[in-house]
């Protein structure tokens, strides 16, 4: 084959361009530390890498929301410590109307006393962080509970009305907040409502800390709510005819019902302990994806460098070769 | 034995063959750098006098009569040009395709910048916290600059998608039909006409050749031709041959004629809207104001075609759509997924009481599409207009069941129907909005992928083609310099030989008949 001076030319220009082009490549991984910078160059590793961004992204979003969940629940179990220190001063209180006292002005200031634990217990139910009211359920914005003549509102509701087992009751205890935190959030396809099962619930209905309906006690139809009782029980120490026997009715009723703070207590608690595991969990896939990113976008640095400085050193040698390539001819060496 | 004069004769040709000889080497290292030169070769006959052919001749032994310069012809293989103007047709092809799609791939790729992905996955983010705090103004705010975002990067690729096909039309327009298909077969026509004249008046212009070569290589470039040769008898004993140039589809076997001797076709580029169509104006041919779009089966042209009409699988078969896929593909699949995310939120922002509230709209009574989808004026008014719950037991909106019910909507599979408000029409992908965004993107990458590797490949041919034919047709210095060498020996030689001979003369002359003088 007849080598032409055009030919060599025209070659040596081709490496060196193929040549800085690789050069340019591996100088851009080095510096920008990733394997491609665009999803041409690697097309299964990009479309890997965009799975794994979404589900970063996802995680992010769960992590965002266990930790509303986590402060709200925060919140929550402060204000029912609150309300058990509540309840116990309140039983106290009564324990010493009961035992101590004798006459009417000493049942009296009892009395107050206990009225003034049930305002603070209307208080703290209808407790507000941020502007969003802890115990209304879905009602966030307005005080869920409030008192009309006398007797306990729940969401406009009177708690004594409450039939137990009721539809009504039912969706009432069921209303809460909640929160999609990557448990694969489902709708039911019939009412379009979520599958609590599939999100997390983080507040608690004030109706399950107080308690609703009526019971009848020795024929007298008593509250089952924490707040009517307290003031069923401060009427019957302010009353004339106050009777012992009443008393330790509603006494023994309060304990009863009071019952329902501590075991909110202990839902929010393992809420707030299964909150803790699903935070652990989400930690270790985001570790796993971010390692996952890395391996699929990220250039390992030594090995970038070491093919770059062999690009280089070829390079080198392309350009060296070809001063002495293209220079000599006959021409050289005529004469 | 021959004359003695008649041997001046044969030393003036022998120096002048050799003085012919230094001067082509001479033109062949002065051209050594000119792009399209071939080499040129003195071609020499050595001459003699048969004595049959005269009418008193005594059979005899004679010498021959020297040498004759018959032509100076250029040195090129017509199977090789065959063969590169072929591939370089080729590589037009996937050059234009490499460069387009890498455009495309630029607007929509996002391994190293943020889009339409990112943005879809930034709304989603929003929607999450939107859905902690539903009854909170500010949030809901940011949720609806999420959800903007999402529609304006649908808007940016859909305007930047018709940038880039502007941009192609315009290329095939003004630079490949305008300035160089159109002036190439216009100089190719005239040289034909000079060439047949030189030819008549018996000369051979290599230069002009050359010159036509190269316009046709160039040209091969851009479309699939075939060059044929129609001799033409101009006297008994002189036929030369007039080159015609058609575009040639190798599937069809369709003969499309755009150069004919001194006759040549032009192209035009008509813009219908959703497709390009080329139309020739003829001069010759039955194709006048023709479509020929279908002729082009490979070079740049084709490559454009494909860009600019390409419609995938939007094409319609009946109608013998481009299916390649193209701007116009690209571009219908961003409307689809526009048309179907607006159609899903649209949907699922019914209120309670059923009322269908648009939180996506496109301008008046049109179709939504990426170019034109927007947030709705009432949604812009009002951040709040976007439903957070359905169900009506408090009343106070505090429930978010709504905004999980997008964001599981955002997650689940739906089908990617070309007409979303008609649930019978074609679905083209069924998965989520992400799925089929990074789809889109892996689609356009490994479509790029394709092209370059198809580039790369048909570039090395064409350059071994090129360097096959440099090999036979380019000047080597060494080469010539030996020649030079060679010939100027050679030129001596004869000189020496004159010489000689007028020694030899000189002898009879002066010195003969001279005894004891």
């Amino acid at each position: 084959m007849r080598i032409t001076n055009n030919m060599i030319t025209a070659k040596y220009i081709r490496s060196l361009g193929t040549l800085s082009y690789d050069l340019d490549r591996l100088n851009t991984q080095v510096a920008s530390g990733r394997s491609f910078m665009k999803s041409s160059e690697n097309t299964s590793a990009a479309v890997k890498a965009y799975r794994v961004r979404r589900d970063l992204s996802k995680a992010e979003s769960y992590q965002s929301n266990i930790d509303h969940a986590e402060s709200f629940l925060t919140n929550t179990e402060s204000s029912l410590f609150h309300m058990n220190e509540l309840v116990q001063t309140a039983k106290e209180r009564i324990s010493v109307g009961l035992n101590g006292t004798t006459t009417k002005n000493e049942r009296v200031i009892v009395a107050t006393e206990i009225r003034n634990l049930q305002n603070q217990l209307l208080q703290t139910l209808n407790t507000n962080a941020s502007e969003i009211h802890l115990f209304g359920g879905t009602n966030t914005d307005l005080p869920p509970f409030e008192v009309s003549g006398g007797k306990l509102l729940y969401n406009t509701i009177d708690l004594d009305t409450l039939v137990s087992g009721s539809a009504q009751e039912a969706e009432l205890l069921g209303d809460s907040l909640y929160v999609d935190i990557g448990l694969n959030a489902q709708f039911d396809p019939l009412t379009g409502q979520a599958d609590k099962s599939t999100v997390f619930e983080y507040s608690i209905p004030g109706l399950r800390i107080t308690g609703s309906g009526t019971t009848s006690i020795n024929g007298t139809d008593t509250s089952n709510n924490l707040y009517n009782l307290l003031g069923e029980i401060a009427t019957e120490f302010e009353s004339d005819t106050f009777s012992t026997t009443r008393m330790n009715d509603l006494f023994g009723h309060f304990s009863d019902v009071s019952v329902n703070v501590i075991n909110t207590l202990t839902i929010v608690g393992s809420k707030t302990s299964y909150l803790e595991f699903m935070t652990e969990r989400l930690e270790t896939r985001t570790l796993n994806l971010q390692e996952n990113q890395l391996a699929l976008e990220a250039a390992d640095p030594a090995k970038a460098i070491i093919h770059f400085e062999s690009q280089k050193m070829a390079y080198t040698a392309a350009l060296k070769m070809g001063t002495s390539i293209i220079q000599p001819s006959i021409f050289d060496y005529i004469m | 034995m021959i004359p003695t004069f008649m041997a001046y004769q044969i030393a003036g040709r022998a120096m002048s063959s050799s003085r012919a000889n230094i001067d082509v080497t001479g033109n062949n290292i002065a051209n050594v750098n000119t792009p399209g030169y071939t080499r040129q070769r003195v071609d020499l006959n050595s001459i003699s006098s048969s004595g049959y052919t005269e009418k008193y001749s005594i059979p005899k032994t004679t010498t021959g009569f020297g040498v004759e310069i018959q032509n100076i012809s250029q040195i090129r293989d017509p199977f090789l040009d065959i063969r590169f103007r072929n591939q370089n047709a080729e590589n037009g092809t996937y050059d234009v395709l490499l460069a387009g799609l890498s455009d495309l791939e630029n607007i929509f790729d996002e391994a190293d910048t943020e889009g339409l992905q990112s943005e879809l996955s930034n709304f989603q983010e929003q929607l999450q916290i939107f859905s902690q705090t539903p009854t909170s103004k500010d949030v809901s705010l940011i949720v609806r600059t999420a959800a903007q975002k999402v529609t304006q990067i649908m808007n940016v690729y859909a305007r930047q998608t018709e940038e880039v096909r502007a941009q192609q039309i315009y290329d095939l327009d003004h630079v490949i039909i305008q300035n160089s298909f159109n002036a190439k077969v216009k100089n190719i026509a005239d040289l034909n006409l000079q060439i047949r004249d030189e030819l008549i008046h018996g000369s051979t212009p290599n230069e002009l050749f050359d010159q036509r070569n190269t316009l046709i290589d160039e040209l091969s470039g851009l479309v699939n031709i075939k060059v044929t040769a129609l001799p033409e008898k101009i006297s008994e004993n002189l036929t030369i041959e007039n080159l015609n140039i058609s575009i040639y589809d190798s599937a069809t076997s369709g003969y499309l004629g755009i150069v004919s001797n001194g006759q040549y076709n032009t192209l035009s580029v008509a813009d219908t809207g959703d497709s390009v169509e080329i139309r020739m104006s003829s001069s010759f041919g039955p194709f006048d104001g023709k479509d020929i779009s279908a002729n082009f089966s490979e070079g740049s042209i084709k490559g454009y075609l494909d860009l600019i009409n390409g419609k995938g699988a939007y094409a319609d078969p009946l109608a013998n759509e481009n299916t390649f896929h193209g701007t116009m593909y690209y571009k219908s699949v961003t409307d689809t997924l526009a048309a179907n995310f607006a159609s899903l939120f649209n949907d699922l922002n019914t209120d309670a009481a059923g009322t269908v509230k648009p939180l996506f709209v496109a301008a008046e009574g049109t179709a939504i599409t990426a170019g034109n989808i927007r947030i709705s004026d009432a949604w812009l008014s009002d951040s709040a207009y976007i439903t957070t719950t359905t169900s009506d037991l408090t009343g106070t909106g505090g429930e978010g069941d709504n905004i999980l019910r997008m964001i599981s909507g955002m997650n689940s599979d739906i089908a990617f129907t070309s007409d979303p408000t008609d649930p019978t029409s074609q679905v083209f992908f069924t998965g989520t909005f992400a799925e089929y965004t990074s789809g889109l993107i892996a689609e356009l990458s490994l479509e790029v992928e394709l092209n370059q590797n198809f580039s790369e490949t048909a570039a090395t041919v064409l350059s071994n083609l090129s360097f096959s034919r440099e090999s036979i047709s380019g000047v080597s210095l060494d080469e010539e310099g030996i020649n030079l060498m060679a010939y100027q020996k050679s030129y001596q030689a004869a000189a020496r030989y004159f010489t000689a001979l007028d020694e030899a003369v000189d002898i009879i002359i002066n010195k003969m008949g001279l005894v004891g003088r």
